[in-house]
């Protein structure tokens, strides 16, 4: 008798019952360890056991009537589903990676993108500096009261000078201006590439603006002679930086054209294939702006030398430049 | 078989995802209050270690007062963002709020997660909940078009996952994965194995084939339930109110499936127990043949189609 006796869903569980419960220690191992850690048996075993459990859970939910059956291998097949298939990369590999090769190849493929961005900044640029140029009332309009720091068309050279070129900054308040830009510039990067979704037209307009700015700003200190220093001021972090705001806006751009020109794929689709590289844009752009933060709040006060500013901010600059057209290529 | 085809044709479940192996898995949508919850526990948690980082370069006298609001908003700034993104990485979708509450980030296709999927979703978050959450808090009449716009942001971050079944944000589109309570295994007694066929009960208890076509799945598997809990201990006021529904409940079945022997009060449960065996027996015979019982109307809603 016995066996005999026991209905046909009982006794499939029977069968199993002891297989289920060495993939649920499994996955609880796999679950605190992480799979890495796991022995080669175990490791084996896991998979195994998950796919018996799949192919067992197919079979309960044709045959079996017991409710606490079929909870229990939903929930145990889920859990070892999770733990299977769970990401096998390590952070280490994944960082080198990105650097090595996969962010600037992503920069290679958008070029486009990133020269759009490029020329928002620019005519946003010369836009700022001819308006300056027509009224110098524009400055006033462009320029955040709390950015400009006192500087505008009505301050004297002596004090424009004095800010540029300055020995101790913590008395004049500079040290707490670099940590207020880089915040803005920071915002104003993660403005152009979050809003960029909405048809481009807000990352576009923010690069143009705040090219606007640099040019107005130009403008001021070329009207008073201080062109060639404002440009070393401005360069020793401003080539990293503004380059950084130009790849962000890249970045955007390239979601919202997504939305505007899906082509052959839904929009939905199209905007997911393009964040895998607007998400690598993004990314180089937060690099940048921390090495452009350090700069801005390092090098500037030690290097007070016009030609050693504009070697070191350009310098800079074409290392990223060197960075994006060589790195990650391959050998081929 | 027209019922079955016209059941493929609805839309898949929202808690159901497919993986490589083909058997479609049931895992639960993680709602918005239990993700707002992990959010804040993460908030706390990455604000704790800015914190200790910040009282560190104060100690140190690393810095002026001047520039301390700077500078403690750039630790958060520099903490928070790769710590969700390597927590996720590291622990397969869990960040330590995540964890807390049992919840958990899945692929949208049943594949693995990828690492470009967990950026995605976690880059997309200073967008979406940080900056709605800075502007909430620097919210001035000073500068009302700016606060209205703060405010319909901060509406359209809120409502994105309310309107759609996954409960994705707008990361969480873009990086193709959801977000879902992590199921527990917990694996009971077998009803059937407890009190087999062959046992007292059944021997004292027998039904007719005609007496066990009235209840489908639904029913047996309430019927589970209910013994299931009277198993437990329980206290004795629970345990009158209990006896009442059982002696209820077997009436209920006796008069439906006619069944006219008396049942005497102390053997209630075993009549059920018998009952229960016999029933999901017959059911699952049924299905083997392919006669599907969902519920008790499940002969009227074949006429139906």
């Amino acid at each position: 008798m016995g066996g005999g006796n026991i209905m046909r869903s009982a006794r499939f569980r029977t069968e199993r019952e002891a297989d289920w419960k060495r993939l649920e220690a499994l996955v609880a191992e796999a679950e605190t360890s992480g799979i890495q850690a796991m022995s080669f048996a175990s490791a084996r075993d896991l998979s195994a056991l998950y796919r018996q459990a799949t192919t067992a859970l197919a079979i309960a939910r044709e045959i079996s009537l017991d409710k606490a059956l079929l909870d229990y291998l939903e929930a145990l097949t889920a859990r070892a589903y999770l733990s299977v298939y769970a990401p096998q990369e390590r952070v280490g590999g994944v960082l080198r990676r990105f650097f090595a090769a996969s962010g600037p190849q992503a920069i290679r493929r958008s070029w486009p993108f990133v020269l759009v961005g490029l020329s928002c900044l620019g005519l946003g640029a010369l836009t700022g500096y001819l308006l300056y140029q027509e009224n110098a009332a524009w400055y006033h309009v462009f320029m955040p009261s709390e950015l400009a720091g006192n500087r505008g068309p009505d301050s004297t050279t002596e004090s424009l000078r004095s800010v540029l070129y300055n020995e101790d900054p913590d008395k004049s308040g500079l040290g707490a201006f670099a940590t207020f830009l880089f915040s803005h510039n920071t915002r104003i990067a993660i403005f152009t590439f979050g809003l960029g979704v909405f048809l481009c037209v807000p990352a576009v307009l923010l690069t143009f603006y705040n090219g606007l700015i640099v040019g107005a700003f130009f403008a001021l200190h070329v009207d008073r002679g201080l062109g060639i220093d404002l440009a070393g001021w401005l360069s020793i972090h401003g080539v990293t930086e503004l380059s950084a705001i130009c790849i962000a806006c890249a970045g955007g751009v390239q979601l919202g054209s997504a939305i505007l020109f899906p082509g052959q794929r839904t929009r939905m689709d199209a905007l997911r294939h393009a964040g895998r590289d607007a998400a690598k844009l993004a990314i180089v752009a937060a690099c940048m702006l921390l090495v452009a933060a350090f700069l801005e709040g390092f090098a500037r006060q030690l290097v007070q030398d016009l030609g050693a500013r504009l070697a070191l901010g350009w310098g800079v600059g074409l290392a990223w430049l060197a960075w994006f057209v060589l790195a990650g290529r391959s050998a081929r | 078989m027209i019922k079955r085809r016209r059941k493929s044709r609805k839309r898949p479940d929202a808690g159901e995802i497919m993986p490589p192996e083909g058997v479609p898995l049931k895992l639960r949508i993680a709602g918005v209050g239990v993700r707002i919850g992990a959010q804040i526990a993460d908030v706390l948690i990455t604000f704790g270690g800015a914190l200790a980082i910040f009282f560190l370069i104060i100690a140190l006298g690393a810095t002026n007062p001047r520039n301390t609001v700077a500078i403690g908003a750039l630790l958060f700034f520099l903490i928070r963002i790769p710590y969700y993104v390597v927590s996720e990485l590291i622990w397969n979708g869990q960040t330590l709020g995540k964890r807390l509450m049992k919840i958990k980030v899945v692929s949208h296709d049943g594949g693995p997660l990828t690492t470009h999927a967990l950026v995605l979703r976690n880059l997309m978050k200073e967008a979406e909940v940080f900056l709605p959450a800075t502007l909430i808090l620097t919210l001035d009449d000073e500068a009302p078009v700016e606060s209205l716009l703060g405010l319909a942001w901060i509406a359209m971050a809120l409502l994105i996952p309310l309107l759609n079944r996954y409960r994705m944000r707008l990361g969480d589109m873009l990086a193709g994965t959801h977000v879902i309570h992590l199921p527990v295994p917990i694996l009971l007694k077998d009803l059937a194995v407890e009190a087999p066929v062959g046992s007292d009960g059944a021997r004292r208890f027998s039904f007719l084939p005609h007496q066990l076509d009235h209840y489908g799945a639904f029913e047996l598997q309430t019927l589970e339930g209910l013994l299931r809990a009277g198993g437990r201990n329980q206290s004795p006021s629970d345990y009158t109110n209990q006896k009442a529904t059982v002696a209820a409940i077997v009436e209920k079945v006796r008069r439906k499936i006619g069944y006219s022997d008396p049942v005497s009060p102390p053997d209630h449960r075993e009549f059920l127990q018998a009952f229960y065996n016999a029933q999901r027996r017959h059911l699952e015979q049924r299905q083997l043949f392919g006669d599907r019982r969902e519920d008790k109307f499940f002969a009227t809603s074949d006429e139906d189609e």
